[in-house]
């Protein structure tokens, strides 16, 4: 045991409050009862996309990586539903003069009490040597890289069983796979977003990449505009696997792509 | 060797190009040697080669590298991935065994475009042609082929999403009869102009060119990159089909 307890004493409630409001959050996480992250994705949507996002699967005993975890919502959410080990990576953001996210992810950690890793890490410089988690969670950040399909590359050689992709979409209308390139900042006035994938391309990357079984939803509330795929290793252990509601569908099977597109 | 060994020595080998080695001795090329004729006329007409140091990336046989020789190159280093490295390939010693025949001193080197960087060398002129369609990866690909380049990008390829002003590539994965006998499944992209243009830009490319295949039209299409290093005087070789994507008035 410590000869000293490294943790930090608890903030009263306005101390933690006035923390809160000293950063810019993305995600709304309830730190204490009548406490929660401004963030501008309300706890409401977030709740929606864990739901959509974990729900399918069982998480005890996993490993799990987040890429690009932010304020750290989904680790969180997966380490509550039993992950054994769950890493939380960011770059961008975390390292950001304004979002300052590893701040917030750090005080929302502490806040919570839960045993989540960080590492610092950019998804160009992901490696073997980071080693394999059941579970690979992307989210929200294909559409970020100017080479996004380099990270799939990287992604997929630390995945044991599970990709778990969230991406902005275009070319949804389209059964053949391609992707539209964003210069400058024309998709959503924000220079960070580069690609736009629609479902084909998707499922044309996991295939090539060696994962065997995709399935798709849409975004759970801003429908086909944002795509959510499950890309299985052929390694997946059965039990992994709890159930996909009707919102999912099998993606690597012959015609499904073309359902897709006039569903 | 005489024509009857050549011909003997030439039937032992699979050609994806049909060369010319004698006046009546033609490698049984896929492709033909009147496209591989026009298709030379079209990337090198506008610009003169004497004394340039030439790499070409997705060589196939050679024909554009053998034709960079005959116009007057320095140096001409031939590489291919795929074509010259899949199991049961036969590309890279056919090509080594036609620029013997022809006496060509050929430089060849199986080479993965994504590898590339600034220690493999620098070249005057870096050739590409139906590479793209064949890139899994085209974004590091191309960000290899810049990192050798010192003047002069030439790329052609395969073209979709024409009637879309935005940029796009589609991916296309398509059966190539490279490797064995039994050809190979190749995945790769196949982009449109404006993005090919946005994609340049971003490699440092300030000068970008753009033409239509001769025969093809614009489901393929050839793009000439320039450098900042480059002089303004390689421009005056490029006439009409072409046309400058970055300053469209010059």
């Amino acid at each position: 045991m410590a000869l000293m307890s490294s943790f930090a004493p608890r903030l009263s409630d306005a101390d933690l409050l006035a923390r809160i409001q000293s950063y810019h959050w993305w995600h709304s996480i309830a730190l204490r009862e009548g406490l929660t992250t401004f963030g501008g994705k309300t706890e409401a949507i977030l709740a929606q996309e864990e739901q959509a996002l974990l729900s399918p699967f069982d998480l005890a005993g996993r490993s799990v990586i987040d890429i690009g975890a932010w304020n750290g919502y989904f680790s969180f959410a997966a380490k509550r539903r039993g992950a054994a080990r769950v890493l939380a990576t960011d770059s961008y953001i975390w390292n950001h003069p304004i979002w300052r996210g590893r701040e917030t992810f750090d005080l929302a950690r502490a806040e919570l009490g839960l045993d989540v890793e960080a590492l610092m890490l950019d998804p160009p410089q992901i490696t073997p040597q980071l080693g394999l988690f059941d579970v690979v969670m992307f989210l929200g950040v294909f559409y970020h890289l100017y080479d996004p399909i380099e990270v799939m590359a990287r992604l997929r050689g630390i995945t044991r069983q599970l990709l778990l992709v969230e991406t902005h979409s275009d070319l949804t209308d389209q059964a053949r796979p391609g992707m539209v390139f964003y210069p400058g900042a024309i998709l959503n006035q924000d220079a960070t977003n580069w690609w736009g994938p629609n479902p084909a391309t998707m499922l044309h990357l996991f295939l090539q990449l060696g994962f065997t079984r995709i399935f798709y939803r849409d975004h759970p509330t801003l429908g086909r505009a944002r795509g959510i795929y499950a890309a299985f290793t052929p390694e997946v252990a059965e039990g992994l696997i709890l159930r996909f509601d009707d919102n999912w569908r099998d993606l690597d099977v012959p015609g499904a792509i073309e359902a897709l597109v006039t569903a | 060797m005489n024509e009857a060994e050549l011909r003997s020595a030439m039937g032992a080998h699979r050609w994806l190009q049909s060369l010319r080695l004698r006046d009546t001795l033609l490698t049984p090329g896929l492709k033909s040697e009147a496209q591989l004729r026009e298709e030379e006329a079209a990337l090198f007409d506008p610009l003169n080669l004497a004394g340039a140091d030439v790499l070409e990336v997705g060589a196939a046989n050679g024909a554009f590298s053998l034709a960079a020789l005959r116009r007057g190159a320095r140096r001409v280093l031939a590489t291919d991935h795929l074509p010259w490295t899949l199991p049961g390939s036969d590309a890279l010693s056919a090509t080594q065994w036609a620029a013997h025949a022809l006496g060509a001193p050929l430089e060849t080197r199986a080479q993965d475009p994504r590898e590339l960087s600034a220690a493999f060398g620098s070249f005057h002129l870096v050739l590409a042609t139906a590479c793209f369609e064949q890139w899994f990866n085209p974004i590091l690909a191309l960000r290899g082929l810049r990192s050798v380049t010192n003047r002069i990008l030439l790329l052609e390829t395969m073209q979709d999403a024409l009637a879309d002003a935005r940029p796009i590539m589609m991916a296309q994965s398509h059966h190539a009869p490279i490797g064995g006998v039994q050809g190979s499944w190749v995945a790769g992209w196949a982009p449109n102009p404006p993005l090919m243009l946005q994609l340049l830009i971003d490699l440092g490319f300030d000068r970008i060119l753009y033409r239509n295949h001769p025969s093809l039209g614009s489901a393929r299409g050839i793009y000439a990159a320039l450098l900042p290093e480059a002089p303004d005087g390689l421009l005056a070789g490029f006439a009409a089909p072409w046309a400058n994507l970055t300053h469209p008035q010059g």
